[in-house]
């Protein structure tokens, strides 16, 4: 593709049964990174009471098949001396492995093995639900992690982003029941047609995909989306408080209305843009709040990319409580000016250079190209958006940052939450 | 006046050949590792200073200096303006750090070199030490310690408390983030004083990898020649206090789940084939983050009581957001470590016994032939994932250079596969890992009780919410009983308030 940012040339194809295959060739000695990105993840879980299955059901995919038992499994990895793992966030559930080229036809044959034929006992599903819960209990201690749940369950009301990943405490401890819920997951969700192979590295396309072929060709389809209700305009600011058990500095979190993850529209690119520009390291205000005037341990913007409406946020740890109205205005003030007053265009084409090599020195490995890629594929179902958005950045203008303000940043869009600790 | 002119001029003929060679850099204090493909090229510059030359008092002075040096303004540029100049460049560098090496690292496109270079080399040579950075820089190491390090994460204070007490008394014997009397008391005066005496010529290292030119090494060379002379003492080895039985220290918290760590020093370093004897068995016991870790099949996936079981023959910081080891933490005297991630309250004895009795085991029947062939196999490539990049490799160079192995440690370590033998093994946990003496660091609720019950040995008999396999019921009437021995004057409880203060 000309004037492509994307630096190696990608093969895509896809099986009769609807799975996409992206094969990368890149200079790596002698290792292949394997993704398996399936387009499913906590935005999924639409049914009541099934918070933090998404993330649950990754865990069971490591609990074997008819063919190989987890600890048969578990024990060709060893072998392999592969290193993977797994992740599930709102829009993805995605599972990797990065081994020696030599091993690529065995992974090949698991990976579409446990796709295809999961199977485990309800002991064995019981048993997990006990991991889960202690991951949950590993990361709660976190303010950032309470702060986290308290936002999604302010800010939406309706739309399956209400709740976090890992999901609610009372679903989680429910988890041992789903036992035949699992199963449905399974067969509605890990389907070819919702799922994208990406292998980068060591790896040459024509051997690889007939390896593909041969065992994923006879995978079924049979993907049910989930029916999602549309999280309704907000109406209004909303706004809260939040206890923290622990002791913290309070945390400030400003969270507005964005929208779907889209190349195409031009608002939505320039806000991504405009979150680095207001709140990002380079940005006046961290220069004021963070380096000059000392009220704050940091502040910095999480302008996400969505599959649906997503969340503009802003956080800042504040050093005083007396300081977080003070820096709640400074944001607001911030906001205000990037709608009244259009950016210097310096500041825009350092950004705009900053976010091309960042990506481009960001792909020296094959784990990190897959990885890299993986969010793309989950939102669009393929890497072409990669190109796309980077095109959409070079495009944005001042003007263009200016209407992106005016359209997200309004107070009807808006959820503000503060986390305290307990009294010292 | 005349002649004078005249002398000077002859010494300027003469001299600068030698001035100049012999206020570069030494040649034997370079690693450099050309890749000429590489589009960016990486920097590591290592400092050979660390959280042990910390002055009593002062202690998290060596974390501030490194600090002061990549996150503050130097005398050519405010920070606000080096980030500003680092900004398009999408390139930084920072600085990482440990009790033995401190290493400025940064990594820039090609294209931004020129840029970028000035921006790296002012940090090292031409810190401001302003007022303003060591403020804000201490506010962050403060806030660290008093709630972040203390209330966000307990298995990081379990491990916190465990570093602490293992080598206390002795300069590893506190964290780099150092103690909150230490982080309040540092001045100015302290971070110039500190800068003077370690950041010499003699004392850096310079690590550089990537597609570089030769003239970069010879800039690299002469330009840090302009740090101070003084040849710096290397600080007497730590050594702990070992033999004592299991000393157990309970953190008293309110916490929701119990997380444990525990561990002794070890002697054994990488380079030594029993470092690598010691690595097969390690792995098998606790690879990290690994599913393929024997204490994580018993007690996370038979017994689903946590999120994860690791062991560890080297200091591993950061475990929890790493995937793979971390580079330039080397050190003199290591450790070995286990990590059991928190558990429920009401399992906390459990659990703690459950990975005692598999320790155990292993150290007094050794491996078995089945799982050394299988755990040598899966390190002879798993190890291919160390070094992926070109900054990991560069920090290994750099590693390699700490522990003295000629040629790599990662190569060594593939080829030892090959030749160790489970006899070898078996003798290398025989000689450097034993039963019985251990410090454990517990953060829990109701500490008192939990002291109480390890000081009675009593039964910790556990209820799961699922029918167990016969074999794990089996198992289990064994671990409910397995005796912890521990006198009282080796159990204390801290509340966590009192922690990390001095």
């Amino acid at each position: 593709m000309a004037g492509s940012i994307f630096p190696y040339k990608a093969h895509t194809e896809v099986l009769s049964n609807g799975l996409k295959i992206v094969v990368i060739p890149m200079e790596s000695p002698g290792l292949v990174s394997y993704y398996s990105v399936v387009r499913t993840g906590s935005r999924d879980e639409v049914e009541p009471g099934k918070s933090g299955f998404a993330h649950f059901f990754e865990h069971m995919m490591f609990r074997g098949t008819k063919k190989y038992t987890g600890p048969e499994r578990d024990s060709i990895i060893t072998s392999i001396g592969a290193s993977g793992n797994a992740y599930t966030s709102d829009d993805i559930t995605a599972y990797y492995y990065n081994f020696a080229k030599e091993d690529l036809e065995k992974v090949v044959e698991l990976e579409s093995d446990r796709f295809q034929n999961l199977f485990y006992s309800e002991q064995v599903f019981q048993t997990e639900a006990g991991a889960v819960y202690g991951e949950y209990r590993k990361n709660i201690t976190s303010p950032f992690a309470l702060l986290n749940e308290k936002m999604k369950d302010l800010a939406y009301d309706v739309h399956t982003y209400k709740h976090t990943t890992i999901g609610f405490e009372a679903d989680i401890k429910a988890m041992p029941q789903g036992f035949e819920y699992s199963k449905s997951f399974f067969s509605r969700f890990y389907r070819p047609e919702n799922i994208v192979l990406v292998i980068a590295g060591d790896v040459e396309p024509g051997k690889t995909m007939t390896m593909i072929r041969k065992y994923y060709d006879s995978w079924q389809r049979g993907y049910v989306p989930p029916k999602m209700t549309p999280e309704p305009p907000q109406k209004g600011e909303r706004t809260g408080e939040v206890a923290y058990p622990g002791r913290t500095l309070p945390i400030l979190n400003i969270a507005y209305k964005g929208d779907a993850f889209d190349p195409k529209n031009g608002e939505f690119v320039a806000a991504l843009l405009l979150g680095e520009l207001a709140f990002g390291e380079n940005s006046d205000l961290n220069k004021k709040l963070f380096l000059k005037e000392q009220k704050v341990q940091f502040i910095s913007p999480s302008f996400p990319m969505n599959r649906d409406q997503g969340l503009f946020q802003v956080f800042s740890m504040v050093k005083k409580a007396e300081d977080i109205t003070y820096v709640r205005d400074e944001v607001y003030r911030t906001l205000e000016e990037f709608k009244s007053k259009p950016i210097e265009e310096k500041r825009l084409s350092d950004l705009k250079r900053r976010n091309k090599y960042g990506f481009l020195m960001g792909l020296d490995t094959p784990s990190r190209v897959t990885g890299g890629l993986a969010r793309f594929v989950a939102l669009t179902g393929g890497i072409e958006a990669v190109d796309e958005l980077y095109a959409a950045f070079e495009l944005v203008t001042p003007e263009g940052i200016l209407k992106a303000a005016q359209k997200y940043f309004t107070p009807e869009r808006r959820s503000v939450l503060v986390l305290k600790g307990a009294q010292q | 006046m005349k002649t004078t002119m005249i002398c000077s001029l002859a010494f300027l003929l003469i001299v600068p050949g030698i001035l100049s060679g012999g206020s570069n850099v030494a040649d034997d204090n370079l690693v450099l590792l050309p890749i000429k493909n590489d589009p960016t090229i990486s920097f590591r510059i290592w400092i050979k200073v660390g959280s042990q030359n910390d002055p009593p008092g002062k202690e998290g002075l060596a974390e501030i200096v490194s600090s002061m040096l990549t996150n503050a303004a130097t005398e050519k540029n405010s920070y606000e303006r080096i980030l500003e100049k680092l900004y398009p460049l999408a390139a930084s560098y920072n600085a990482t750090m440990n009790v033995e090496m401190t290493v400025i690292y940064g990594r820039t496109h090609r294209d931004n070199l020129k840029e970028f270079y000035p921006l790296l080399i002012d940090a090292i040579l031409a810190p401001a030490f302003k007022q303003e950075d060591l403020d804000r820089i201490k506010s962050q190491a403060l806030n660290y310690l008093e709630n972040t390090l203390r209330y966000a994460s307990d298995e990081e204070l379990g491990k916190a408390v465990l570093y602490n007490e293992l080598f206390s008394g002795t300069p590893y014997g506190h964290i780099t983030s150092g103690t909150i009397e230490g982080v309040k008391s540092i001045s100015l005066d302290d971070v110039k004083g500190f800068y003077r005496k370690f950041y010499t010529r003699e004392n850096v290292v310079i690590g550089l990898g990537g597609g570089f030119e030769k003239a970069l090494v010879n800039e690299l060379k002469r330009d840090l020649g302009k740090l101070a002379a003084g040849k710096v003492e290397l600080v007497p080895k730590s050594v702990p206090r070992t033999g004592n039985g299991f000393t157990i220290t309970l953190v008293e918290k309110d916490a929701q789940s119990t997380a444990i760590s525990m561990g002794f020093p070890i002697k054994v370093l990488r380079g030594s084939k029993d470092w690598y004897a010691l690595a097969i068995a390690n792995s098998w016991l606790g690879e990290h983050r690994n599913s393929s870790s024997h204490l994580y099949q018993v007690i996370r996936e038979e017994r689903g009581l946590n999120y994860g079981d690791y062991s560890y023959i080297e200091h591993y910081p950061r475990g929890g957001q790493l995937q793979l080891p971390p580079q330039n933490v080397a050190r003199r005297q290591q450790i070995f470590e286990i990590w059991i991630r928190p558990v429920p309250n009401e399992t906390r004895h459990f659990a703690l016994r459950a990975a005692l009795r598999e320790y155990q085991e292993l150290v007094e029947k050794g491996m078995s032939k089945g799982d050394f062939e299988l755990t040598k196999g899966f390190l002879k490539k798993y190890v291919l994932n160390y070094a992926q990049n070109t900054m990991e490799r560069l920090g290994y160079a750099l590693d390699d250079r700490f522990y003295g192995i000629k040629g790599s440690h990662l190569e060594l370590f593939r080829s030892m596969m090959a030749k160790l033998t489970l006899e070898d093994v078996n003798k290398a946990i025989k000689k450097h890992w034993q039963y019985g003496s251990m410090q454990i660091a517990i953060v829990t609720k109701d500490a008192q009780s939990f002291r109480d019950a390890l000081l009675s040995d009593a039964r910790s008999p556990i209820n799961y919410a699922t029918a167990k396999s016969d074999h794990v019921m089996k198992e289990d009437k064994e671990i409910i009983n397995f005796p912890i021995p521990v006198k009282p004057e080796n159990i204390r409880i801290v509340p966590v308030t009192d922690l990390l203060v001095k």
